[in-house]
């Protein structure tokens, strides 16, 4: 049996955070039902599109279809009463909610922290929002875009960011909502944890900013502890040295170079090259000047525009130089590395038909993740609930 | 006598212990985690092969500015895992835990001594959290990388960069901490399952897998159309504007603009209420997304970056300024949320990064990140119930200090 088997988990999520989470609950085997309103969540109307035009538009989102695999989808229309009082039905018979509205929408529906324990002593809420629920009328409008500068991420992107260009927003559309999907599973499960013996629940509010901006502990840690100077410098999260992203033959390749033995590596790699003798030994450590980094970049352009991105990481990682490709979507779907892990699974869509959606990040011996099956049709649970919940 | 043991904190995960065989970030991280949530989390620390940010950029191993940001709240014990008492010792006192979390390098914990097999035998319900850049096993385990090297494999830097030009990657210091979130997410559900059924069990993460689940949709992208997807700048397909745009004195906002009574709002803000009938939906600002970002960048060149903020947030505009670390500091929002707290550290009080969330009946967080080796008395003396004349002999030896 898988981990979470038994547990029932109500989403009343619409965005890719909060589904997100559900999706990581429902891969461990917990039943999701999934409230959308009468014209279903607002993740089936974004892209990637797949399935032909003639399909019906609200099953054509591969971006639903990967986020919402094993959940079961029951429209309810919350501005109506009926509506309202099978949700409240509905509440006293899971055992966590999930939610990604704006603050204060939880709350419109009677779920609130200061209340939970009266209304609902046994229910696990969780909300996630851009700033948490105590959000400052200045900050009430916002995307994840938003929310990244906010974190002080995209400020300092990318690394040896050049101060005139716009600082940039990371990968894809919603990577704070991903991120905060995590930290709100795990306060999840976590609360389900105690819940064995307590029986309480718990009001949970994830703040994405918080999430984003804890991610980065290590700087940010310094920084408030007074051990690292602040400033409006772009660079101020930087490590400094000739690491980076170089052109080659056939795409990229990342390189990172901090202490001898990956030089040592290099020159072995280029068969002592001349170059590098007029470098002094331990310059990486000690005597890393700009002038330094910029030769040594030059340099390593050069060879790296000949090579071919898997083959010379291959032979760079032999000498203990970390040289890696950059890869792209395609080149994960052709990875042995993938492929022994089983990380892709092939998931037969009604209207998408089959495709391979990415899985999770760990495998568990005892309670693996699973696909448990397809993203549902618009509603195709409604009948089946509300006949569960009659008297 | 008086006791050693942490005082009680309460939270989801009180009475959890997890031992931590970590270096660096990721392993660390995932152990915070825990500790914030609640569980007692010892990190076994060894003279003879220290952890670089113990020591790193400082001469006092009990100072050091990186070690103490990522390890508040922890235990720490000083045991020499290069002799064999030392893993003896470790081994009885997993027989103590819940949870062992390993970031060694690949094959360290089996060579060590400290593979699952050697633990399982010992403690046969142990979680077992193994994370290694590609996981435990494959054709590509033995490779070994730092946080950069996980988002380039895993799909995250490809995509982020300059509109056609080379990738250029997420900051440097991206990756760990969300592979240590993923690890800390799957061993509490592993916990959950042995609470429920007394089993437990291995877990194997993988770094690199980790950065492919921060951009899942953009893999089905692929997946299902074909389409391979590249670095586009700050654009969206879904919104227009979208991105990040000059101000006075060197700053930036971030304008994201998702509804077209939003770009309505914008365009009034600006006073070219002309814009809104121009380019009236999402279709017609994307065909004209440069021009449109040009004239936005105009205009909010000549303001001040936080009254603009203000300014549009008023209007229903999604708007927050680009945060600079000085920003990040002094963001009082961070600060009445309680994500920056003060805790008690060597008699000081000190100010410490808290967790992502708030919760009700949450986990107090009260101290700093250990000393080395501050909480031997209390795992030697209490947890493994060690005489004092055998401590002074393993001391003696060496293996603990």
């Amino acid at each position: 049996m898988s981990a979470l088997r038994g547990y029932r988990i109500l989403e009343l999520a619409e965005g890719a955070a909060g589904e997100y989470c559900g999706k990581l609950l429902a891969d461990f085997g917990a039943e999701l039902i999934k409230i959308e309103k009468p014209d279903g969540s607002a993740t089936r109307a974004l892209g990637p599109f797949a399935g032909g035009v003639n399909a019906d538009a609200q099953e054509r989102s591969g971006l639903f279809a990967y986020l919402n695999t094993g959940k079961r989808s029951v429209t309810l229309d919350l501005a109506s009463d009926a509506g309202r009082a099978t949700l409240h039905q509905l509440l006293g018979r899971v055992d966590a909610v999930i939610d990604d509205h704006a603050p204060g929408w939880l709350a419109s529906l009677g779920i609130a922290a200061q209340t939970l324990d009266q209304r609902w002593p046994a229910l696990v809420a969780c909300a996630i929002t851009p700033y948490g629920q105590d959000v400052p009328d200045e900050r009430r409008h916002a995307e994840d875009l938003n929310v990244l500068h906010a974190s002080g991420w995209a400020f300092h992107t990318p690394s040896a960011s050049d101060p005139q260009r716009p600082p940039l927003k990371g990968p894809g559309r919603f990577l704070p909502s991903y991120e905060a999907a995590l930290d709100a599973a795990l306060c999840v499960v976590a609360a389900l944890y105690e819940r064995e013996t307590s029986k309480q629940g718990r009001f949970i509010d994830i703040a994405k900013q918080d999430v984003m901006a804890s991610r980065v502990d290590y700087v940010l840690g310094q920084m408030i502890a007074g051990d690292m100077d602040v400033s409006s410098n772009r660079r101020a999260f930087d490590l400094f040295g000739p690491a980076g992203i170089f052109a080659c033959r056939d795409g990229y390749a990342y390189i990172w170079m901090s202490a001898p033995l990956h030089w040592d590596a290099l020159r072995q790699l280029l068969g002592d090259p001349e170059w590098m003798r007029s470098f002094p030994e331990r310059w990486l450590e000690r005597e890393c000047t700009p002038e330094r980094v910029a030769q040594c970049r030059h340099y390593i352009a050069e060879w790296l525009k000949g090579e071919l991105k898997e083959d010379v990481a291959a032979r760079a990682q032999k000498l203990g130089l970390t040289l890696v490709p950059v890869n792209d979507p395609s080149d994960l779907v052709d990875s042995p590395q993938y492929a022994f892990r089983h990380y892709f699974a092939d998931v037969a869509h009604p209207v998408l038909g089959m495709a391979r959606y990415p899985t999770v990040p760990y495998q568990l011996s005892a309670t693996p993740a699973r696909i448990g099956g397809a993203a549902p049709r618009l509603g195709a649970h409604t009948q089946a609930m509300l006949k569960e919940l009659a008297p | 006598m008086t006791s050693n043991a942490p005082a009680a904190r309460g939270g989801p995960l009180a009475g959890v212990r997890v031992l931590e065989l970590t270096k660096v970030w990721a392993g660390p991280y995932a152990g915070k985690l825990f500790a914030f949530l609640g569980a007692e989390v010892i990190r076994v620390e060894s003279l003879e092969s220290l952890d670089v940010t113990r020591s790193f950029g400082v001469a006092d191993l009990d100072k050091a500015p990186g070690f103490r940001a990522v390890n508040p709240q922890k235990l720490s014990v000083q045991i020499d895992m290069k002799k064999g008492e030392g893993i003896a010792l470790i081994l009885d006192l997993l027989q103590h835990c819940d949870v062992l979390i390993e970031n060694l390098r690949p094959g360290a914990v089996k060579r060590l001594g400290l593979g699952y097999d050697a633990v399982k035998a010992v403690k046969p319900d142990i979680i077992y959290v193994s994370m290694g850049m590609w996981g435990s096993a494959g054709p590509l385990s033995y490779q070994t990388g730092y946080a950069p090297c996980f988002a380039a494999l895993g799909g995250v830097s490809a995509l982020v960069g300059y509109e056609d030009e080379a990738p250029a990657g997420m900051n440097v210091r991206y990756a760990d901490s969300t592979y240590g979130t993923a690890a800390a997410y799957a061993a509490a559900v592993a916990l959950l399952h042995r609470r429920r059924t007394g089993e437990g069990q291995f877990v194997d993460v993988s770094a690199v897998e980790c950065m492919t689940s921060m951009i899942g949709d953009e893999v089905m992208d692929y997946t299902l159309t074909g389409r391979v997807p590249v670095s586009a700048g700050n654009r969206h397909p879904d919104m227009a504007p979208h991105g990040a745009y000059p101000c006075a004195e060197g700053e930036w906002i971030s304008i994201a603009v998702a509804s077209d009574a939003a770009w309505q709002a914008l365009v009034t803000a600006m006073q070219q209420p002309a814009l809104a009938t121009q380019y009236p939906t999402l279709a017609a600002r994307k065909a004209h997304e440069a021009e449109i970002e040009r004239r936005l960048s105009e205009w909010t060149a000549t303001h001040d970056a936080s009254e603009l903020v203000a300014t549009l947030q008023q209007r229903g505009v999604a708007a927050a300024k680009s945060a600079s670390s000085v920003d990040l500091v002094a963001d009082a929002h961070l600060w009445t949320r309680g994500f920056y707290r003060e805790v008690e550290d060597g008699g000081e009080t000190r100010s410490i990064v808290g967790p992502s969330w708030t919760m009700t009946r949450a986990a107090e967080i009260t101290h700093g990140a250990p000393k080395l080796g501050e909480h031997n008395d209390y795992v030697f003396g209490e947890l493994l119930g060690l005489s004092p004349d055998k401590r002074r002999e393993l001391a003696d030896a060496g293996i603990t200090r």
